[in-house]
């Protein structure tokens, strides 16, 4: 088995990865200790983040506001995956609908989704909806863009015996182009539900009452260094988990990727 | 003579300005083993990509049963030269691949699938995929994929250029009892002139670029064929002389 040397490489990694997020800490230690920093001590931000556990902020506790900040992202994300890789597939496959759509697509393309919170607000309010539309702005993008670029590079070879064993282009969409681009979609996927969950945040400390966004804004607003952090560290945590989940997924749906040694 | 498989008339192709057909003509019988071989480069993948309509010609046409290729409606399949086994597919289900496609009866996919996976010997791998074996055995999978729905055309690009002699011997045996088991027409390329003359009841021996065939030779040996026959030593030699390998 070639295990052996995977572990070896990956205990170098593991060992620098708790070598530098160390010295992060003791510098931070070192800076929010010194007399004028404007900045909490790590002992501060735990203090606080027991604080947020134990009591409500705004009416909501902690869980509340997380869920209602991921409830925002899963239902963007998933809409936009459902559509964007429709989008996607069609941009891949049809020469004519890429030809009208993708100049459209392109001049959107850059704007970046926190751009649209003001239109987006005056059409659809200061509800839920308002942040799941930029959610989905966030997220579509890059499930488009893989989607296309999976199918439009799919191996030439394999798109050649599809056609000799007789597949109609139906089958040769859903039988051999859509399975060999699964892997560069999931890519697209992930990188959507981190730009999702960026936006969101962003989405929310324009407008909401409650979800991380928000708490961070409640922290500025009351001068609450410590609960801005809290919030920090609450925001990267489960964008950790989310691109966690995501990897195991693909695992999952892609097993003829996890088990590529000969 | 038996009515023709696949008429070649005035085949022409160019890529740009490089002739690599000349203006071939020929025809292959309906259930007949035919070799085609010539030094590598000389077109003889280009040839069968032509035939299944994969590139179009730059002059003539091949047409099969006397209309042009339509793998839609036509019986055949094709072992390319480099392994093609869906990485997405398990073993099994590579096999089934074109079975599903051309929408056998259920029975008759597994009945199939099973006899397949025993021919090349990947029973037990039937639910592994192609990265986990190694590249003789993707070819293995791609051979019994298209051994699977008994095609009236078989095309094979060079199959067994991956695999060790034995297996090469055992599988030049299997093709020949898939052919003469089903009647099917094959076209086998090679640039092996022992496996062309093992196998083959013709052999079209290509020049080297622009390509014609330069002779076709009959080879009425019967089978099953020894390499240790004088009789086929000769046509080996003769064929071997015939080319210009480089
Ligand atoms: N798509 C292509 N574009 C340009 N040249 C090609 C293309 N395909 C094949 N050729 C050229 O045509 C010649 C014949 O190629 P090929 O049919 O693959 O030879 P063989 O299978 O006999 O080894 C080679 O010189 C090759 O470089
Ligand atoms: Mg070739």
């Amino acid at each position: 088995m070639k295990k052996t040397r995977f572990d070896r490489g990956n205990l170098k990694y593991y060992a620098l990865s708790v070598l530098s997020v160390s010295l992060l800490l003791l510098a931070w230690f070192v800076y929010s200790s010194s007399a004028n920093a404007i900045l909490s001590t790590p002992m501060e931000v735990i203090e606080r983040f027991a604080g947020v556990i134990r009591s409500p902020i705004a009416g909501t506790s902690l869980a509340g506001h997380i869920w209602a900040s991921l409830k925002r992202v899963l239902t963007g994300f998933i809409v936009a995956s459902a559509i964007g890789i429709v989008l996607g597939i069609c941009f891949g496959w049809f020469e004519t609908f890429r030809d009208i759509v993708w100049p459209i697509f392109s001049i959107i393309r850059p704007i970046p989704p926190i751009a649209w919170i003001p239109l987006v607000i005056l059409w659809a309010g200061i509800g839920e909806t308002a942040k799941i539309i930029i959610v989905f702005i966030a997220c579509v993008m890059p499930v488009v863009l893989n989607t296309f670029a999976g199918i439009e590079s799919a191996d030439p070879l394999l798109l050649d015996a599809g056609k000799v064993l007789g597949a109609n282009s139906r089958q040769m969409l859903l039988s051999v182009a859509l399975p060999d681009s699964i892997p560069t979609i999931i890519a697209g996927m992930k990188n959507a539900l981190s730009t999702g969950w960026m936006a969101v945040v962003g989405a929310e400390m324009v407008v909401a009452r409650e979800g991380v966004g928000f708490l961070i804004i409640s922290g500025m607003d009351n001068l609450d260094i410590s609960l801005v952090l809290v919030s920090i560290v609450i925001i990267a945590c489960i964008s950790a988990c989310l691109t966690f989940i995501l990897n195991r997924m693909e695992g999952v749906l892609c097993p003829w990727l996890k088990l590529e040694n000969k | 003579m038996p009515e023709d498989k696949v008429i070649v008339n005035n085949l022409t192709k160019k890529f740009g300005d490089l002739l690599v057909l000349d203006d071939v003509s020929f025809t292959i019988g309906k259930g007949e083993f035919v070799c085609l071989v010539g030094p590598t480069g000389c077109g003889k993948t280009t040839f069968l990509n032509l035939l299944v309509k994969l590139i179009e010609p730059t002059a003539g046409e091949i047409l099969i049963d006397g209309e042009p290729a339509d793998p839609k409606r036509h019986s055949l399949s094709f072992v390319f030269q480099e392994p093609s086994a869906f990485p997405w597919l398990t073993v099994e289900d590579n096999i089934k691949f074109n079975l599903r496609i051309k929408k056998f009866p259920k029975n008759v996919i597994e009945e199939r699938t099973e006899q397949m996976l025993k021919l090349v010997g990947l029973t037990q791998q039937r639910k592994l995929y192609p990265h986990q074996l190694s590249v003789s055995a993707e070819q293995r999978i791609v051979i019994a994929r298209s051994f699977a729905m008994f095609p009236d055309l078989l095309l094979m690009d060079e199959p067994y250029g991956q695999m060790d002699i034995k297996l090469r011997y055992y599988l030049e045996d299997e093709v020949l009892r898939i052919w003469r088991e089903t009647g099917s027409t094959v076209i086998f390329i090679t640039h092996n002139i022992e496996e062309a003359v093992y196998l083959s009841q013709r052999c079209l021996v290509m020049s080297s670029k622009p390509t014609t065939v330069k002779t076709i030779r009959t080879i009425d040996l019967p089978y099953p064929r020894n390499v240790a026959d004088p009789a086929f030593i000769s046509i080996r030699q003769e064929i071997t002389d015939m080319i210009k390998w480089w």
